[in-house]
């Protein structure tokens, strides 16, 4: 049985009268402690999807089960490390005190975490933020808010992270560096990750599976595993495998435009 | 032995630098004596951006000194306009008349902005989370608002009595709406991304309120706090207009009756330093207690 199952699923939004369907006949199986990618045009509802299975809006209709629970039951049990768009730090506090953030609300939760809790100071260490640990969110640039979000993420014993667009308002040298230390972090976890990119490079270098999407209905065009070994580093980027992949995972996209 | 010495000299390095350091300033100092022009007086700009509370005072000063100047100048009688130094010395000799009855227009004011405060407080925590309470109680709000409070005043003697207790409803009433109307903005602008990355953690209604809505609104809170607590000060007032037998603003109604201008000064000044120190009570705890937010880091 797959950790996470996606089946039939439906999303309709009805707006001034009007339906649009954001998704149709989603079907996807996860495996525990992968990391997957979920990439598409803009409007396809890659963050309908994550939002779904987060519990975070219902569906319209299919089932959506996470570790055998509801998206619902699982999210009341602390399942989900989320890392929006923007970092969603709170500029009232500080690094570490958002690090706590996960821990102060829903205690009752704490039980069905699946791992021990981390030193978070450790972990802002890890992604080169040692120095940062008092010093308010709004003192940090938006890369290293993006940093402190991913950290809280690994850090907040959810098994399960929902990155959504977790670079896309950076620019591209810091993206490209924080894919490594996203990399790393992930390789010492081994959680199971569903990022949403628009890059290509972001979903090859980072995934075992790509899940391409195209819109108009939002639907799964093709679903490609990476079978490039692990742990990858920045030499492999320049192998002829990855650019096989990324010119794979761009012929299927390009495919749904014509 | 080697190392002691390295000790010693690392003590001592800071102080010598220090006393560099104060030489330095010493020359700087005297050049910008000497040069006079642009330096010297951007060392003043500087002193005094730097400085919180010599600007108000001196620009006081300054208004306090043309005011004497004008009036003895042009030689304006004291039942017109009296001059600042004869208000002052009325409040000086007789000051141990003016104190108690600042202690009752104080405590009408204070009382009042708590009560009224407190009171939309919590109208805006439950307006915040339901728009069908903010759609039927907003418009009695906003009727209040629009309503001269100077007309309800009388109303409220006579259904009160002259003692203190209307002039605090008054004072209430006044300041009720701008902090509803701040609480409510304060308490749903809440970042988006933020309220989802809280409800991804399952929080609960009131967890999101503590953690979220509470302390985002704060800014909001202060802000309208500021514009309350001297609205508080004109609401006493204008009761103790209506009718009263104490306080501030008594006195500045017999004092007209009886053209008692020194008497009448005296106690609107009186009132303007009770708002200018109210205002800056509630900046103080502001300061103490937004220390992260932007507007407050800018003023430094
Ligand atoms: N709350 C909503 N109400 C109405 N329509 C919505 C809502 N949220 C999303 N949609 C619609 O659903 C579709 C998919 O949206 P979604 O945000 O999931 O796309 P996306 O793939 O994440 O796009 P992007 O890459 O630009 O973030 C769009 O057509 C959008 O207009
Ligand atoms: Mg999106």
């Amino acid at each position: 049985m797959s950790y996470i199952k996606v089946e039939k699923v439906y999303k309709r939004f009805i707006r001034r009268g009007q339906q649009t369907e954001a998704l149709r006949d989603i079907n996807l199986e996860l495996e525990q402690g992968t990391f997957v990618s979920l990439i598409g045009p803009s409007g396809c509802g890659k963050s309908t999807l994550l939002r779904i299975i987060g519990g975070l809006t219902d569906s319209s209709e299919g089932i959506v089960s996470v570790g055998g629970q509801t998206p619902q039951q699982a999210q009341s049990d602390k399942q989900f490390g989320f890392v929006p768009q923007a970092a969603a730090l709170f500029p009232w506090r500080t690094v570490l005190q958002n690090m706590n953030l996960p821990f102060e609300v829903n205690k009752k939760a704490g039980a069905a975490l699946t791992s021990e809790r981390e030193d978070p100071v450790e972990l802002l260490k890890s992604v080169g933020l040692g120095d940062f640990v008092h010093a308010y969110a709004k003192e940090l640039s938006g890369g290293m808010q993006q940093r402190v979000g991913i950290a809280r993420a690994f850090g907040s014993g959810a098994p399960i992270l929902l990155m959504d667009e977790p670079f896309s308002a950076l620019d591209e040298i810091t993206r490209e560096m924080l894919s490594y230390q996203l990399l790393d972090i992930w390789e010492t976890h081994k959680k199971t990750v569903i990022f949403v990119t628009h890059s290509l490079r972001e979903a090859v270098l980072l995934s075992d599976k790509v899940v391409v999407m195209s819109s108009r209905p939002g639907r799964i065009s093709q679903v490609i595993d990476i079978d490039l070994p692990r742990p990858r580093r920045a030499e492999m980027e320049d192998t002829e495998e990855f650019h096989h992949y990324i010119s794979l995972v761009r012929g299927q996209l390009r495919e749904r435009w014509g | 032995m080697g190392e002691s010495i390295l000790k010693n000299a690392n003590e001592t390095g800071p102080e010598v630098q220090a006393v560099l350091a104060v030489r330095k300033e010493g020359v700087s100092g005297r050049e910008a004596s000497r040069n006079l022009g642009p330096s010297g007086v951007q060392r003043l700009k500087n002193w005094l951006a730097n400085s919180a509370v010599m600007p108000p005072l001196l620009a006081f000063a300054g208004l306090f000194i043309l005011w004497e100047l004008l009036v003895r100048v042009l030689g304006i009688e004291a039942i017109t306009l009296p001059a600042p130094s004869s208000v002052l010395k009325e409040l000086a000799t007789s000051f141990v008349f003016y104190l108690p009855h600042a202690w009752v227009t104080l405590y009408e004011a204070v009382i009042g902005f708590l009560l009224g405060t407190l009171v939309a407080f919590i109208g805006g925590v439950l307006m915040a989370h339901s728009r069908l309470l903010e759609r039927t109680l907003l418009p009695i709000a906003v009727l209040a608002n629009v309503t001269p409070v100077v007309a309800i005043a009388p109303l409220f003697i006579i259904w009160f009595g002259f003692g203190a207790l209307p002039k605090i409803l008054i004072s209430a009433i006044i300041t009720f709406f701008p902090m509803l109307v701040n609480s409510i903005m304060g308490f749903r602008s809440v970042d988006e991304n933020n309220h989802e990355y809280m409800r991804s953690l399952h929080a609960s209604k009131w967890e999101i309120f503590m953690k979220l809505r509470l302390p985002n609104s704060l800014p909001y809170l202060f802000s309208a706090a500021r514009t309350c607590v001297s609205l508080s000060v004109i609401g006493a007032v204008v009761g103790e207009w209506s009718g009263s037998t104490q306080g501030l603003g008594n006195i500045v109604m017999m004092a007209s009756n009886y053209m008692q201008m020194q008497r009448m000064f005296a106690a609107i000044l009186m009132l303007a330093i009770m708002g200018i120190a109210l205002v800056n009570i509630v900046r103080f705890i502001e300061r103490r207690v937004l220390s992260w937010h932007v507007s407050e880091q800018k003023q430094g």
